[in-house]
């Protein structure tokens, strides 16, 4: 097993009486692009905060690169490029002065490649004609692209990314996925929080997903997934497929969205769906051979791979309020 | 693994500095001075031994800083010096006022003009000597003297040289010069020493023995103390970064409000360096003089030097010198007058004391002062000062009664208010 | 976007260089950044512009109705016609008790809350600047500032008393007279007091500006308690207080025209500045260390 980059045990942040992050078990490899996950309020930007020590936890415990936080802010913060809660920059300065504000800020950042490196890092999030402007002057992503560059200044050995394509145009979205891919390549983790679920699958290795507060789901992005395809069968016997999708082994009743269950297809079919996974670790082949030595009229059959975002709705529920 | 608490814990750490920080502050500000006056052992010495130890003090040259409190128990009258004209300036260096405030305008409050304004002016300067701190230099060499006293955004200097005397005060921007003739003085300097050796010399013949020495005649003069007042060495102390001997009076007359009065001497060159008058039954003193800090080198010469500055009001006052034999004939005069003092044509003029020692009142008949003499805004000051009582209005401190009766005398002494009335009652 | 450049490029390697450089050059070049940012708000000058103009319009007045009544108004006021650099002093003489507070209250409050009301806080911290550092580098900013306020009130006092009025040599309180030269030196020394009688209250400003993220809410605090300071030490009821305010020696400053100089008050309302700084200074950094930054 790699080493970590982040890890959390235990981690937990009470706002007075509500739980924002509740016991928070994190593993970030080091080198992955790993996705965090999770609706409005789920604690993503609380975690954040508490990796980066703005916030102190109420109870447990963070390492970031190695070392225990907040106690080593001083040695981890400038390896650590971050983005938190969108951007945020001093509205009455341009551009290139509030990165140089910011880069001042960190003593460990040499003052003669300064220019150089503010330069640099405008020409990479396209702002570089907008660099004598003043921020408050600045669009929405624009800011956004500023806020990156900052991340960018120096060479990080972790980038902590909240939402950083929120606000951008399809270029600079795609501007940022290739960026977060190149950066991974030189080896930088990339931890990125998001709710656009086909942006973390296209770039992200690793993922975690949040709800209300609690971890429910980590991992590659492949187990995340894995456990979530489903296999199709169109027949117009229904119950004897069902017989036959229980007898392999394949997950029964588990949950209402999850089992075996039929759905009348217009034609009169019915589409028998299963969760793919479980013990039985059943080939497709075998499934329909099994289906047809059966005596099952196999008019349509497909394995589903589940989308993230599928996999997504499983684990935080249907429901469009927020929990707080 | 970490404990859970770490977070509580750490954050309680991070407050320390918080906590500690005004604790060191108030720590040292009760050490220091304790410290200060910690372990002060002068050689013991007796009332006697102190007083010709001060007298003996040779010390010519001096600067230091004089503070002055006091804290008389007056009447409360902020509201009233506030609505006062701006002039008098109040406690020396004592925190931002609400006059400045006010001048901040341009507009200097009050609408009073000319006389009026003038004579409230003083009897705010008045109270204001008798209420509150006031700082002032002094200066001394040889030959030269200077009082600075350092007002707010004023000052006031005498300057004491052979030439004569300046004083000066800014607020006014006036100047005052008296001047003696120094030959003149010279001469009555030169004729009071011959007729001081003269008389020694005819009262030694006359005694048939060398007449007694200072220490006898302190001695002497400590004994007739004794008789009303209480001398005593208290415990040493330190004054001014100094230590110092308490010389420590107290009145055995229990009808004067004097509860003791205290004077510090330097215990290394003899000088006061400190003098209080506490009212009896009380722990703070009604009024105290100290010097905060004090040095005897000699000043530098540019101290006492004085040209009054441009636009300044510059009053001469030539001081007349009497010759020998005027003196002798005021002196004369001044027995004479005192022995016809039972003559009641003349008492309206003169003050008359009631009593003797601490407990004497003194009378100042009906014309001299009377309320009439008062405008309007200084009657309403005294109405607010004084007290009605049967028989008149009683203005009373903590250390001094003034009874102003409905006929108009005055009576006044370090006494209580009944002992006024008494007096003014029996006229003993 | 080319990042391969900025991973393995000669930016990285002098980055790390950069690493084992010292820390107090980093310090002094954030305090450099800081007081950039702070005399890069137009804000900042309207709050000087606003101060210059109270010694413009005292000089105003007076020539333009031939000078005040003797004995009414501030102290120095009716010697500006004879003497224009009066107007300096006469003007930090009425800039004290509200205007330069208002000032000050303005900069310091705005110190902390300020930066969180605009979210650069989190980015400064996360840089990382590091929190007393921060707390250090904006209290010497603040301290800068005020340097400039009284320094800009004093400087355009003199410079408008000399255009309007005759100047010439300077009358002290006590009487003696002294040349322009010794003069100007004790206008420096006055701007000099006075910027020492804001230090307390630049700290309590800092302290009020790490309670809130509402930057207003500290400014009129920090004003507002200047104002009950003086009101306090107005009050003779609560006389044993006085010595222990911050504004007991604000019109101290007096001593500084005498003759010869006192300097025992600059001595004191040092202590006292530096006592108010030491206080509100653990405060601020205890509150600071311990804040949640969720803005
Ligand atoms: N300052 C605060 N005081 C009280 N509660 C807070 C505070 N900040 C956040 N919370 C609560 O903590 C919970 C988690 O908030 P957080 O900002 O971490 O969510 P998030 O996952 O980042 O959401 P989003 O996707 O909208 O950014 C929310 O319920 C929120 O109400
Ligand atoms: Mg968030």
């Amino acid at each position: 097993m790699p080493d970590l980059a982040i890890e959390t045990h235990g981690l937990t942040k009470r706002f007075r009486s509500q739980v924002a992050v509740d016991g928070l078990d994190l593993a970030v490899p080091e080198g992955s692009v790993f996705g965090f996950l999770g609706p409005n309020g789920s604690g993503k930007t609380t975690t954040i905060r508490m990796l980066l020590g703005l916030v102190a936890a109420t109870a447990g415990d963070a390492r970031v690169l190695g070392a225990d936080m907040p106690h080593h802010v001083d040695s981890v913060l400038p390896r650590v490029g971050a983005l938190v809660e969108g951007p945020a920059f001093s509205p009455y300065l341009s551009g290139e002065a509030n990165l140089r504000r910011f880069d001042a800020a960190d003593r460990h950042a040499p003052r003669g490649t300064r220019s150089d490196r503010v330069a640099l890092a405008l020409e990479r999030v396209g702002l570089s004609h907008a660099a004598k402007k003043k921020v408050g002057a600045y669009s929405l992503g624009m800011k956004q692209r500023l806020g990156l560059a900052n991340a960018l200044l120096m060479r990080r050995e972790l980038l902590v990314l909240d939402e950083p394509t929120n606000g951008l145009d399809p270029q600079g979205t795609r501007e940022v996925r290739s960026l977060i891919r190149s950066l991974a390549d030189g080896g930088t983790t990339v931890f990125v929080s998001s709710h656009l679920l086909a942006e973390v699958e296209q770039v992200c290795t690793h993922a975690a997903v949040m709800s209300v507060g609690r971890l429910v789901a980590q991992g590659t992005l492949d187990e995340l997934r894995g456990s979530g395809s489903r296999v199709l069968v169109r027949t117009p016997d229904p119950g004897r497929a069902r017989a036959v999708l229980a007898e392999l082994g394949l997950p029964i009743g588990e949950t209402a969205a999850g089992g075996i269950r039929s759905v009348m297809d217009a034609s009169g079919d019915e589409l028998v769906t299963a969760r793919l996974g479980g013990s039985a670790d059943a080939a497709p082949e075998a499934i329909v051979a099994a289906l047809v030595n059966a005596g099952v009229r196999v008019r349509g059959f497909e394995i589903e791979r589940a989308s993230l975002e599928q996999r997504f709705v499983d684990l935080t529920g249907e429901g469009f309020d927020v929990v707080a | 693994m970490r404990a859970r608490d770490t977070g509580a814990s750490h954050r309680l750490t991070r407050w320390i500095p918080a906590i500690v920080a005004p604790i060191a502050i108030g720590v040292g500000v009760v050490l220091v001075p304790l410290q200060a006056n910690a372990a002060v052992d002068l050689p013991d010495l007796t009332p006697a031994e102190l007083l010709e130890f001060a007298a003996s003090s040779d010390v010519e040259s001096l600067s230091g800083t004089i503070e002055q409190r006091s804290e008389l128990g007056l009447p409360d009258l902020s509201g009233l010096t506030g609505a006062m004209g701006g002039g008098g300036g109040s406690g020396g260096g004592t925190g931002g006022g609400t006059e400045d405030f006010g001048d901040g305008d341009g507009d200097s409050g009050s609408g009073s003009d000319g006389d009026a304004a003038a004579s409230a002016t003083d009897l705010d300067d008045l109270i204001s000597l008798a209420t509150g701190t006031h700082t002032a230099k002094v200066y001394l060499d040889g030959s030269n003297a200077r009082l600075q006293v350092l007002d707010r955004l004023a000052e006031r200097n005498v300057y004491l040289s052979d030439e004569g005397a300046w004083i000066y005060d800014s607020a006014e921007k006036a100047a005052t010069h008296l001047t003696v003739d120094q030959a003149a003085l010279d001469a009555l300097e030169a004729e009071a020493q011959a007729h001081h050796d003269e008389a020694r010399e005819r009262l030694e013949a006359e005694l048939g023995a060398p007449l007694p020495t200072p220490e006898q005649l302190l001695d002497e003069a400590l004994a007739k103390l004794d008789q009303t007042t209480d001398v005593s060495v208290g415990t040493d102390g330190r004054v001014a970064g100094r230590e110092v001997y308490e010389l420590v009076l107290e009145p055995r007359d229990a009808d004067t409000l004097v509860g003791e009065i205290t004077v510090a001497i330097d215990g290394d060159t003899g000088v006061a360096l400190a003098a209080s008058v506490t009212a009896r039954g009380a722990d703070e003193p009604a009024f105290s003089v100290a010097f905060t800090d004090v040095s005897f080198e000699a000043p530098d010469a540019a101290v006492f030097a004085f040209t009054p500055p441009e636009g300044t009001e510059v009053t001469e006052h030539a001081v007349p010198i009497p010759t020998v034999e005027e003196l002798e004939q005021w002196k004369a005069q001044a027995e004479a007058e005192s022995q016809a003092e039972a003559a009641p044509g003349d008492e309206a003029a003169r003050p008359v004391v009631h009593g003797e020692g601490w407990s004497a009142v003194v009378e100042l008949p009906a014309a001299g002062v009377g309320g009439a003499g008062f405008d309007g805004e200084a009657a309403a000051m005294l109405g607010a000062l004084t007290e009605r009582v049967d028989g008149g209005r009683i203005l009373s401190t903590s250390l001094v009664t003034v009874l102003i009766t409905d006929d108009g005398r005055v009576f006044a002494g370090a006494v209580t208010a009944d002992r006024l009335l008494d007096a003014a009652a029996t006229g003993r | 976007m080319s990042s391969r450049e900025a991973n393995d490029g000669p930016v990285g390697v002098d980055a790390r260089v950069g690493r084992s450089g010292g820390a107090g050059g980093g310090t002094l070049s954030l305090l450099g950044s800081e007081l950039l940012t702070l005399f890069r708000r137009r804000r900042t000058w309207a709050l000087l512009g606003a101060l210059a103009l109270i010694p413009i319009l005292i000089a105003l007045a007076v020539r333009l109705s031939g000078g005040p009544p003797t004995g009414r108004g501030p102290a120095f006021l009716d010697q500006i016609t004879n003497n224009g650099f009066f107007v300096g002093v006469t003007a930090i003489l009425v800039a004290i008790p509200l205007f330069l507070p208002l000032t000050i209250g303005v900069v310091a409050g705005d110190a902390i809350a300020g930066e969180a009301s605009h979210g650069t806080l989190r980015y400064l911290l996360i840089a990382p600047a590091g929190r007393i550092r921060l707390l250090l580098v904006k209290y010497a900013a603040a301290a800068v500032f005020c340097v400039a306020a009284t320094l800009t009130v004093v400087v355009v006092g003199t410079l408008i008393g000399w255009a309007l009025f005759p100047i010439g040599p300077v009358t002290l309180l006590s009487g003696a007279t002294v040349g322009v030269g010794d003069a100007l030196l004790r206008f420096l020394a006055i701007a000099a007091y006075v910027t020492v009688s804001l230090l307390g209250l630049s700290a309590i400003g800092l302290f009020l500006s790490t309670l809130t993220t509402v930057p207003v809410g500290a400014m009129a605090a920090t004003a507002i308690l200047a104002v009950v300071s003086q009101i306090v030490g107005a009050l003779p009821q609560l006389e044993w207080l006085h010595p222990w305010l911050f504004t007991h020696y604000w019109l101290g400053f007096g001593d500084l025209m005498r003759d010869p100089i006192v300097w025992d008050t600059f001595g004191d309302n040092a202590l006292l500045q530096a006592g108010y700084l030491v206080v509100f200074g653990a405060l601020a950094v205890g509150r600071f260390l311990t804040k949640d930054v969720l803005s």
